[in-house]
């Protein structure tokens, strides 16, 4: 409320703002979201600087069509392809859901290489935000994961075989790689079983994983501040401001140019031994 | 980076963020633009191109070519080239070493190149390995889609394939074998065993002649009407799956 406020406050208002203080004051909610949304950054960010965010954006819209998928589909082989028929063709939107939700898949693996590729190329990934990579390179991974147990759920001829495929591919890893293919098949054997376990790594596992890296990544994006791009016109004029001065202290150091000084200013002249030292 | 360069880098990014713009609304409205249009897009394509319906399961047709998705083309064509031609080439370069080298070369990017420059133009081996992988994966990408071929189509996913071998599999897939038995994910899972490690169980091409002819148990039906020889290459053939031809 402004101070030209004048008069006794709305009671709806009052309590309100009471609540709100109530929490405040106990979670520091209000000094948090304050911080996060009004901390500086540097003035100067790349368009491409919006993948991120909008990678995130579409695995909120994937868990949302998700949930709604789930609420038709029936994870069983005798009914699984049935229920997707069903919600493509008689479901009220539920083919623009499920289109959302495969095309979002696609969507998100384009987005999440390019916004891998901004970082690269930016050298974003250096020092202080290592640990950033890291936890991104695991979401870009567990990402591609979704896809490949999604993709099983439709029980169709090309699910079907192409996963049978990609688990065989796994059971041939040396030592562990047949005891992950046995956990993935639920058994030795491709079987009923295999399709709800794949259903839940999908729904369950994998995003799991997910929200936590997503909410570590955000951590460390938040507590080390977004890149500046290395191009930025403040970052162009301190260089240009530091080269002018090393060009100034070359050229005082080079009298009557009889001798050339080292660009790097020359380390600490080492310490003379002492005589009578042993 | 050293000690000094991080230092400066601290500080050159304190200065930054000083000299910098608050988060909202100044980055919240790029973000939620980009964002919208993206998922604008989803929806436009969903719309567009609607969701298409396949067959139905079906796991005694071996006929069909299974295709991953097309973000999985890269690692599947890796699948066409290490065949298990020689010993540089064993199918498990594409299959597990090549993958996880990717994946190991991936997270721990930041500690191998540990340089303070960050403008692209200036880390010339860093500019070479992205535009490189770029190029390695569309062209990847781009074999994958304009291939038509399956893991499966050239018939049973097997290396080592001798002459008589080549016979055995033909005759293998020519009688519906696959239909009840796997061999390296072709066929159906049941109700007869998988057969994909088959000749580790170091019986001769003869036994698995005669075994087909008058099969015990019952349950699998007889195959009385090959040539002796055919009867010798399907033996071969059976006899060193898992072990000659895997």
């Amino acid at each position: 409320m402004a101070t030209t406020d004048i008069g006794p406050k709305n009671p709806a208002v009052k309590a309100g703002e009471a609540a709100f203080d109530y929490v405040d004051k106990r979670t520091g909610v209000k000094t948090g979201a304050k911080w996060f949304m009004f901390r500086n950054i540097p003035a100067e960010t790349s368009w491409f600087q919006t993948l991120g965010f909008t990678a995130m954006a579409l695995f909120g819209m994937q868990a949302i069509t998700g949930i709604i998928l789930a609420m038709y589909y029936k994870p069983d082989p005798n009914s699984a392809f049935q229920s997707v028929e069903v919600i493509t063709n008689e479901v009220t939107w539920g083919w623009l859901v499920r289109g959302m939700h495969k095309w979002g898949a696609s969507a998100m693996i384009v987005v999440v290489f390019l916004h891998l590729g901004r970082v690269f190329f930016f050298g974003s990934y250096k020092y202080p935000r290592e640990l950033t990579w890291v936890t991104g390179a695991i979401l870009l991974i567990m990402t591609m994961f979704m896809g490949l147990t999604g993709y099983l759920l439709v029980w169709d001829q090309k699910a079907y075989w192409a996963t049978v495929v990609a688990v065989n591919i796994t059971a041939s890893a040396p030592i562990i790689g047949p005891y992950i293919a046995d956990i993935l098949r639920a058994g030795p054997e491709f079987g009923p079983e295999t399709l709800s376990r794949f259903y839940s790594i999908h729904m369950l596992v994998i995003p799991g994983g997910m929200a936590t890296f997503i909410g570590l990544h955000l951590f460390l994006i938040s507590k080390l501040g977004i890149a500046e791009p290395p191009y930025s016109k403040r970052r162009m004029a301190v260089e240009r401001a530091e080269e002018e001065a090393r060009r100034a202290a070359e050229n005082e150091r080079l009298p009557y140019g009889r001798r050339e000084v080292p660009a790097v200013a020359p380390a600490t002249p080492e310490p003379q031994k002492v005589e009578g030292a042993s | 980076m050293n000690r000094g360069q991080q230092e400066y880098y601290k500080r050159d990014y304190a200065q930054a963020k000083l000299e910098g713009k608050p988060f909202f609304p100044y980055a919240v409205y790029k973000d939620l633009l980009i964002a919208t249009l993206a998922i604008g897009l989803v929806i436009g394509m969903a719309i567009w191109h609607r969701v298409e319906i396949g067959e139905p399961v079906n796991p005694a047709s071996t006929d069909f070519v299974p295709r991953p998705e097309w973000y999985f083309f890269f690692l599947f064509e890796l699948l066409k080239i290490f065949k298990g031609q020689n010993v540089f080439m064993p199918v498990i370069m594409a299959t597990f070493i090549v993958p996880n080298i990717l994946m190991v070369l991936l997270i721990a990017t930041p500690f191998i190149d540990r340089g303070p420059e960050r403008r692209i133009q200036k880390r010339p081996i860093a500019l070479f390995t992205g535009i490189a992988v770029i190029a390695f994966l569309a062209y990847m990408t781009h074999l994958g889609a304009s291939s038509n071929e399956g893991v499966g189509s050239e018939g049973l996913p097997l290396t080592g394939l001798d002459e008589k071998g080549q016979a055995g599999a033909d005759l293998f897939l020519a009688n519906g074998c696959t239909a009840c038995h796997n061999v390296a994910g072709v066929g159906a899972p049941g109700p007869g065993p998988n057969l994909t490690n088959l000749g580790s169980q170091g019986q001769t091409p003869q036994y698995w002649g005669e075994f087909i002819q008058d099969p015990p148990g019952g349950v699998m039906p007889s195959f009385t009407t090959f040539t002796p020889q055919q009867y010798d290459e399907i033996g071969t053939f059976l006899a060193g799956l898992g072990t000659t031809y895997k």
